[in-house]
């Protein structure tokens, strides 16, 4: 067995008295894309916020790639390898979708152009909106291109919150078609309420419930069995 | 008439130059920062110094000025404005106007509590539709215009710049993608102080020098970075030549109330358009 990519262990977290995370431990190895699941407020988009670095954990140690990641700050966690996208489908919006890319790759040192280039390579209908403003992107657009924007510096480990949530049909099968894509090229965690997305797309699926892992389905069986996911959503 | 609206230009630019600071730095840090003031007199005593007592010509001094600030800036942004990001707002204010009143006390010390007068350093007038009016003012209305195009330029066209308006719009977001956000935010904080100094560099042969100069412009420049939007680079400039028009036109008409006028429209401003702190 490879050795996990991400490691989080015993995750403690409280905001102020109310604590949220209570010992959460969990695994991501290489390539693998890894889903958490769980209603509102089980305490997956603070996990993920935690990881990412912008939430002090108040006990436990998160390690990437064997390394503990201690309590740095998100930017060092992202330049460490791994990227963040947020659940609110915000981009730069008085920025152009250009300008959004054009930031990502000025910190990897990845040329713009490049980065363009991929983007456009994995959603061909950006292309015409590269020099419009990013803020008039639709819902979708601005998924694809916070997911796209992430990917320039080539990370390792992507961790996305709740990439379909209030996104129309069509728009949902993109999102799911982007993923599935790079399945297998690079790690994920994502935070996902979406049933089908996470029955076709998942390697694993762990379940939370008021802050803790209550549950890991760890096989193809487990996922799509009746209900397995459904009873926590 | 014609001088009238000069004057309004005048006073509008010179509003421009120094609230451009106070506003990004609200825009960006989500401070409200009352050391500006002191940055903004210790500009014009910078000036006066480096005048009067080097010898230097009026545009060196004035170089001088601005740049021995920076220092100053830079002090009071590690030691005490870093120490208060997404701090409540209270704490900021407390913190910044403990910063100004030392800082007014320190220039007391220094140089003196008497008001200094410097002179018009140009000196002559041109005349405009048949009214004489000072060289001086119409340079700082073209370079409030200047420094508009360039601060424009700045954000749109420069990675600096652009990382600032991402950071404007969601400082996670750009954190989230490996970027020290802050240090792109201090840069910010430097350019707008040495703005601040400029606007009292500037407004130093017009108005008279004294340690508490910064004071009164103070709350003119609250005003038009309330009426014209925290952080936004058009709405300064606008609210900025618009009031100093207020105080122009109220000021021929009815002089006691010309300030007064300013912080009417800004009631008037919130009353329609409430901030979002």
């Amino acid at each position: 067995m490879k050795s996990p990519i991400l490691s989080v262990e015993s995750v403690d977290l409280a905001y102020g008295k109310a604590q949220v995370l209570h010992g959460v431990s969990l695994s991501v190895e290489p390539g693998e894309m890894v889903f958490i699941a769980g209603r509102n407020g089980a305490g997956k988009t603070t996990l993920l916020r935690t990881i990412a670095g912008f939430l002090p954990r108040a006990a436990g140690t998160v390690r990437y790639e064997g390394k503990d990641l201690g309590t740095v700050r998100p930017e060092s966690v992202a330049r460490s390898g791994i990227r963040y996208v947020a659940q609110d489908k915000r981009v730069f919006g008085k920025l152009t979708v250009r300008e959004n890319i054009e930031i990502a790759a000025h910190v990897s040192g990845e040329r713009v152009q490049e980065a363009v280039d991929r983007i456009v390579a994995t959603y061909p209908p950006m292309e015409k909106f590269l020099d419009g403003s990013a803020g008039s992107l639709s819902g979708g657009q601005r998924q694809i291109l916070l997911i796209g924007r992430a990917l320039v510096g080539s990370p390792k480990l992507l961790l996305v919150d709740e990439p379909t949530e209030g996104l129309a049909a069509g728009t949902i099968e993109d999102i799911f078609r982007l993923l599935d894509g790079m399945k297998g090229r690079l790690s994920f965690l994502i935070v996902e309420q979406n049933l089908p997305v996470i029955a076709r797309l998942a390697d694993r699926v762990y379940l939370m419930k008021e802050g803790k892992i209550d549950r890991e389905l760890a096989t193809r069986e487990e996922i799509e069995a009746p209900d397995s996911v459904e009873r926590y959503l | 008439m014609i001088g009238t609206l000069i004057y309004g230009l005048t006073i509008g630019g010179i509003l421009y130059i120094i609230s451009i600071g106070l506003s990004l730095t609200f825009g960006t840090m989500r401070i409200v920062n009352f050391a500006h003031a002191f940055v903004y007199a210790l500009g014009a005593y910078l000036l006066i110094t480096a005048f009067r007592k080097m010898g230097l010509s009026f545009l060196a001094a004035a170089g001088f000025g601005v740049l021995a600030v920076l220092p100053v800036a830079y002090v009071i942004e590690a030691y005490v404005i870093r120490r208060l990001y997404g701090e409540s707002l209270d704490y900021a204010i407390i913190a910044t106007y403990a910063v100004l009143l030392i800082g007014v006390d320190l220039i007391k010390w220094v140089w003196g509590a008497s008001p200094i007068s410097l002179n018009d350093p140009i000196g002559k007038d041109v005349e405009i539709l048949g009214v004489s009016l000072p060289v001086y003012r119409l340079v700082i209305i073209t370079l409030a215009f200047v420094i508009y195009g360039g601060l424009y330029l700045f954000f749109r066209k420069t990675i600096v710049g652009k990382i600032v308006i991402a950071g404007l719009d969601d400082k996670d977001a750009v954190r989230s993608l490996g970027i020290d956000v802050d240090r792109y935010f201090s840069i910010v904080f430097l350019l707008g102080s040495g703005l601040a100094a400029l606007g009292g560099v500037l407004y130093a042969p017009i108005t008279s020098v004294h340690p508490y100069m910064g004071f009164q412009i103070l709350l003119l420049c609250f005003a038009v970075v309330i009426v014209g939007g925290m952080g936004s680079l058009h709405g300064t400039f606008l609210s900025a030549f618009a009031l100093g028009m207020v105080i122009s036109l109220t000021g021929r008409f009815w002089g006691p109330a010309a300030e007064t006028m300013v912080f009417v429209v800004m009631a008037v401003v919130l009353i329609f358009k409430p901030i979002d702190v």
